[in-house]
Formats: structure tokens, C-alpha cells, sequence
């Protein structure tokens, strides 16, 4: 009877700690998950990949100098929240930006206010009209007072009412969109694995296929190793000693740019490309390659048309790793590639991925920690994307082939 | 009879492991030669210096002669490819290539050269006519091979050789993973095939050496004790390692 309570104790206490710790892991990834969701999720908005990142200040005025008041009321409902001025026609909300910041923005224009339409002090003879996704920045008169924008709205209509004439209104464009960077990733995805994936395959074919147990083999199998602990910031480093110079050297690129950056990756994949190609070209059955061989086929056809296909669903989970670390990659990119955003993304240009996109809002003062946690929701939802096809293509194969047996 | 395989003073070596020792053994052709003997005696090593396929295996040594139609095997200037064409090869475990029925069959001819859709249809065909496999795969070639049944996979891995057109069919207990019933229906495949092909089969199962072969040779460590015509072998061996062996006094 003890033994049997010993041993009760002894299998309750292993199960409670592995419970214990299960839940720790289970409960951290899921917080990790509320987190970056509860933090971003306000800001998840399709204007964030409609609008460029740059916005850009117009200082407009009224046509005339000797500008008559419109005195008019509305002749809609306005919502409430709406400030309207009816000596100029004009209501006035608050809103917020795509970085998550308080704005005043147009909510209602009279059709006979007299700022219905302004001239670009900035461009002789340009006329413009203000819109709703313009941010109001501040409103001079021509008494010199100046009502801004940051003091909040009702004060600013309230000056506007008591003010007669306008001397200029500053407003800029609706900016901060995240397209720019969402391209770069593509594109660093596709050509990051259009480069390493033919290169680490062929690595890990002649690893397995070729060199086997030499002690060459073996001693590159070893560095390929060291290589995958290594911090990828010494990847970085790399690329801006060779890769920047290389691109430049070659093309029209005058400093980082996505090739430089794509080749960085590249380099960094290919350790994990290369182990998880020869894992999967080890699990192909030596009865395959023997019956190949006994049919009097070579053994670069055995080789691409027995054991290549085999392994490609492992070659495919390869290319969801290496995904996995282009998405996730900052440090070797902020010296490869840069950490500007841009808007026109070209192969030879400065430009940033999501993730440095990330590094770059939360250097800023202060940090902006939702717009961070909105591009990690979509760097998830890309990332989820990808991975489905690549399951789904990889279903395609096994199909077909695997049915029923082993 | 007409030699088709001679081997003279064969030694093979794993290493520092002698595992043929001094082999002279004679195959002739359109017959079916049984390789017998306990495990580890070097019966499967042998076939497989036949078609060279020791090579794959590091740290192989080869002294001596194997000669198949008087062309010399280990001879530097022998294509292995040309020699592995006209050697089939069967293997213990079925082990169709995961890809459709027909694709596996088509897989030997494809390697050489481009064929035209009819010329392989035909030869595929014929390769399944003859490993007696055909009626039962006819509606669905396309299908995934490994959906067949143990047996079934095992014919299909005779036809892909035969679909090379060879003159030889080495056979490495392709039985021994094949239930009572799927045995017999190889059994009888082969006695078929013997009429247009050599066979050389290594066997565990002394009945089934009894049953479909023409000669017999009995290997015990490495060591080729006797060679002789089957029937006269299992009644009047003339060694008496071989007597002790077929009584099943051990093995």
C-alpha cells in the first residue's frame, strides 16, 4: 500500500509540473497574442495601405482677401462631435490619424462658404479644395492670431467665429500609410527565396547525395551548423561590406537597397534551408535509390527524378522556415536594405521591411507602441497567408502519391 | 546450355570482413538458379556483385572475376549502367516509387530515352502482361502505386524491370515479405518467366528452391559449399554441411 501512494505522489508531482509549465508557455504565447491584438486592433484600417507614408503640408488661403462671410447653417444633419462655424461654413471634428494621434479634420463645407475653395500659397494660381482626410494642422487671421489645431477643436471654432478674416490654413496630407513596406516584404520574400532556395538545395543535395560521410562533407556540415547560431546582426554586417558595394557596383543603387538586402537573407537562410533540405533527403528510402539504380538509371537521375521529389515536401517546409525568418528579420535589414520607409518601392532603392518598419515606429519619440502592434497583426496575417499555400501546395504533391501506405 | 554468368575465384571484402570466399559458380541461361543458406552467409552479397550494386556500399573490395556474357563486370572500361540495364533487379521489400502504376513501369525506359506516348503505352502494357499483373491494374494505371496490396506491389517491381527489357532477373527474396498466397502467384510468375529470362533467386525457403529452381547453390559463411542440379541436391547432397542443412538440423 505505500508503494502504491509513493508512487501516486511521485506521477501527480511529474504531471502537476509538466501541466504547470505547459500552461506557463501556453499562457505567455497567449498573452503575447492579447497584447499585440488588443494594442493594434483600433488602428487595423484599409486606409493604412491606401495612404502613402510621406504626407506632405499645404498652406492654402482664401481666393480673396476681402473675404464676405457666409453666415449659413448647415443644410444637413451634422453629427455630433462636429463643431460647426456658421460665419464660414465650416465644421470641424476630431479625429484620429493612422499613427493613432489626435487630429481635427473637415467634417461639413458649405457649398457657399468661402473656403469651399482655397489657392496653394505654395504654387501660383493652384486652387485645391479641402477634404475630409486632410489633418487640419492650424488657422493664422489676419489680426496675427493663430488658433492650433492640438488645442483641441472646440476652441479652435470658437476662434474661428470670432475672427474676420483668414489670413492662411495649414493642412496636411493624410500620411503613415504602410503599403511602401508591405511590397518590400513581398518583394524580399520572393527574391530572398528565389536565391536561396535553388542555392541550398543544391548545397544540401551534393551534403547528401554527393560528398555523403566525407570528412570534407562533414567538416562543412559542422560550419553550416555554426553558421545557423549565428546573430544574424553579423549577417547584417556583411552585407553592407559586400552586398551594398556589390549592388552598387552593378547596378544604379547608390547605397542599401532590396538586392543588397534580399542577398543578406539569403545568406541567412541558407544554413536552415540547407540542415532541413538534408533532413528530409535523409528520410528518403534507400530502397528508392537502389531501385533506381538497379533500373539502370545514373545517379543525377536518381537523384532529381526519385529523391528530389521525395523530399520536397521538406524542401517546402524549409521555404516556411525561411519565410518565417524574412518576416522576422530587423537587425541584419537596418544595414542591409536601411530602415527609411518609402512609398515607390524599387529593386535599387532604399526602402524598409515591416518589421524594421516596427523598429523605426517605436524609435521615434515617443514610441508608438499601437501602430508597432497593428503591423504585427499584419505581419501575422501575412505570414498565416503563406503558410497556407505552401500547406495547401504541399498537400497537392503528397496527394497522388502517399495514399494509404507508409 | 549457354553460360550466362561465371564468376571465377570471387572474393568480396566489407572492410576488413571476407564475405565471399573464392566463389566459382556458373549460371546458365533461360534457367532459375536458387542461392541458399542461413543468414549472413553471403548469398545476397553474391547476387548483388552480379549487377554491381555493391558498389553503393563504401569500403567494398572486390577481387576476382565476374564475367557476364563474357564481358568482364568489374572491368574498367564495363558501363555499370550497360550492365545494370540488362540485369534486372528485384528487391526484398516491394518498393514501388511512390508515383502512378504506370509511371513506375514507365520509369527504367524513361531514363534512357524519350519514347512517344504509344511506343510506352505498349511497353508498358506488355512489362504488366508479363508479370501477370495487368488485369488487375488495367482501369486504373494512373492510380498511386502504393495503393496496390504487398503482392500486387511485388509484380509491379518485376515488371518495371522487365519493362527494361532485360536478359537477367535478379531476385532477392522477393517473397519473403509476402503472404502464402501472393508467394505462390510469384512462384508461378516465375517459372513462367524462366521460359524468355535467367533467374537468379536467393531464397530462405528451401521448399521454394525445391519448387521453381534448376540448380541450387548452397552458402554457409561466405563459403560456396555445393552447386548441383536442385533435384539432386535436396535428395542426394553430396556434402554433408548441405544434408545437415536441408534436414534442418541448423539454419
Amino acid at each position: 500500500m505505500f508503494k502504491l501512494t509513493r508512487r501516486y505522489l511521485f506521477d501527480g508531482l511529474l504531471q502537476g509540473i509538466t501541466f504547470l509549465f505547459s500552461s506557463i508557455s501556453f499562457l505567455t504565447l497567449g498573452a503575447i497574442l492579447v497584447f499585440v491584438f488588443n494594442q493594434g486592433w483600433s488602428l487595423i484600417n484599409i486606409d493604412l495601405i491606401r495612404y502613402p507614408y510621406e504626407s506632405t503640408t499645404i498652406l492654402g488661403a482664401p481666393l480673396d482677401e476681402q473675404t464676405e462671410f457666409c453666415l449659413c447653417e448647415p443644410n444637413i444633419a451634422l453629427d455630433e462631435g462636429v463643431f460647426y462655424s456658421s460665419k464660414w461654413g465650416v465644421g470641424f471634428e476630431e479625429g484620429v490619424d493612422l499613427l493613432g494621434q489626435a487630429t481635427v479634420q473637415l467634417a461639413y463645407i458649405h457649398p457657399e462658404s468661402p473656403l469651399a475653395s482655397l489657392k496653394n500659397k505654395g504654387i501660383e494660381d493652384n486652387e485645391f479644395v479641402l477634404l475630409p482626410e486632410y489633418l487640419i494642422q492650424k488657422i493664422s487671421y489676419n489680426d496675427r492670431a493663430t488658433s492650433l489645431a492640438r488645442r483641441g477643436v472646440e476652441r479652435m471654432v470658437n476662434e474661428l467665429e470670432s475672427s474676420n478674416s483668414i489670413f492662411e490654413i495649414e493642412v496636411i496630407t493624410k500620411g503613415g500609410g504602410i503599403g511602401g513596406s508591405i511590397i518590400t516584404t513581398l518583394w524580399l520574400i520572393a527574391l530572398t527565396l528565389l536565391i536561396a532556395i535553388p542555392v541550398g538545395v543544391g548545397a544540401a543535395l551534393y551534403l547528401n547525395e554527393y560528398a555523403q560521410k566525407s570528412q570534407f562533407a562533414n567538416g562543412l556540415r559542422s560550419f553550416i551548423e555554426t553558421l545557423t547560431g549565428v546573430p544574424s546582426i553579423i549577417f547584417g554586417l556583411l552585407g553592407v561590406a559586400i552586398f551594398i558595394p556589390l549592388t552598387v557596383a552593378l547596378t544604379d543603387a547608390t547605397g542599401g537597397n532590396l538586392i543588397s538586402g534580399s542577398l543578406t537573407l539569403s545568406v541567412i537562410l541558407l544554413p536552415i534551408i540547407i540542415r532541413t533540405t538534408e533532413e528530409s533527403l535523409k528520410v528518403v528510402p534507400v530502397d528508392y535509390r537502389n531501385a533506381s539504380l538497379a533500373l539502370g538509371a545514373s545517379r543525377t537521375q536518381t537523384t532529381f527524378k526519385v529523391v528530389v521529389p521525395n523530399a520536397l515536401p521538406g524542401i517546402l517546409a524549409s521555404v516556411l522556415l525561411g519565410i518565417g525568418r524574412i518576416v522576422g528579420e530587423s537587425a541584419a535589414l537596418i544595414f542591409a536594405i536601411g530602415s527609411i520607409v518609402r512609398d515607390e518601392i524599387t529593386l535599387t532603392d532604399k526602402s524598409t521591411s515591416l518589421a524594421v518598419h516596427i523598429y523605426s515606429m517605436m524609435t521615434d519619440e515617443p514610441a508608438n507602441i499601437e501602430l508597432s502592434s497593428t503591423i504585427a497583426i499584419i505581419i501575422l496575417v501575412i505570414v498565416l497567408i503563406l503558410n497556407l499555400i505552401i500547406k495547401f501546395i504541399s498537400n497537392k504533391i503528397m496527394k497522388g502519391k502517399l495514399v494509404g501506405v507508409i | 546450355m549457354k553460360k550466362i554468368f561465371d564468376t571465377q575465384n570471387l572474393n568480396l571484402f566489407y572492410g576488413k570482413n571476407q564475405a565471399l570466399k573464392n566463389i566459382n559458380l556458373t549460371i546458365y541461361e533461360k534457367s532459375v538458379t536458387a542461392l541458399i543458406g542461413p543468414s549472413g552467409c553471403g548469398k545476397s552479397t553474391f547476387l548483388r556483385t552480379l549487377n554491381r550494386m555493391n558498389d553503393l556500399i563504401p569500403n567494398v573490395t572486390i577481387q576476382g572475376g565476374v564475367w557476364f556474357n563474357n564481358i568482364s563486370v568489374y572491368d574498367k572500361k564495363t558501363d555499370v549502367i550497360d550492365i545494370r540495364k540488362r540485369i534486372g533487379m528485384v528487391f526484398q521489400k516491394p518498393n514501388p516509387f511512390p508515383m502512378s502504376i504506370y509511371d513506375n513501369v514507365a520509369y527504367g525506359p524513361r531514363c534512357q530515352r524519350s519514347y512517344s506516348k504509344k511506343e510506352l503505352d505498349a511497353l508498358v502494357k506488355e512489362s504488366l502482361v508479363k508479370s501477370a499483373l495487368y488485369e488487375e491494374v488495367k482501369d486504373r494505371l494512373q492510380r498511386p502505386a502504393l495503393e496496390l496490396s504487398g503482392g500486387q506491389q511485388q509484380r509491379l517491381c518485376i515488371a518495371r524491370a522487365l519493362a527494361m527489357n532485360p536478359e537477367v532477373l535478379l531476385m532477392d527474396e522477393p517473397t519473403s515479405a509476402l503472404d502464402p498466397i501472393a508467394t505462390a502467384k510469384i512462384e508461378e510468375l516465375i517459372v513462367e518467366l524462366k521460359k524468355n529470362y535467367t533467374i537468379v533467386i536467393v531464397t530462405h525457403s528451401m521448399q521454394q528452391a525445391a519448387r521453381i529452381s534448376d540448380q541450387t547453390a548452397f552458402f554457409l559463411l561466405g563459403d560456396l559449399i555445393e552447386v548441383e542440379e536442385t533435384r539432386t541436391f535436396f535428395s542426394t547432397p553430396k556434402d554433408p554441411r548441405s544434408e545437415s542443412y536441408i534436414t534442418g538440423r541448423f539454419g
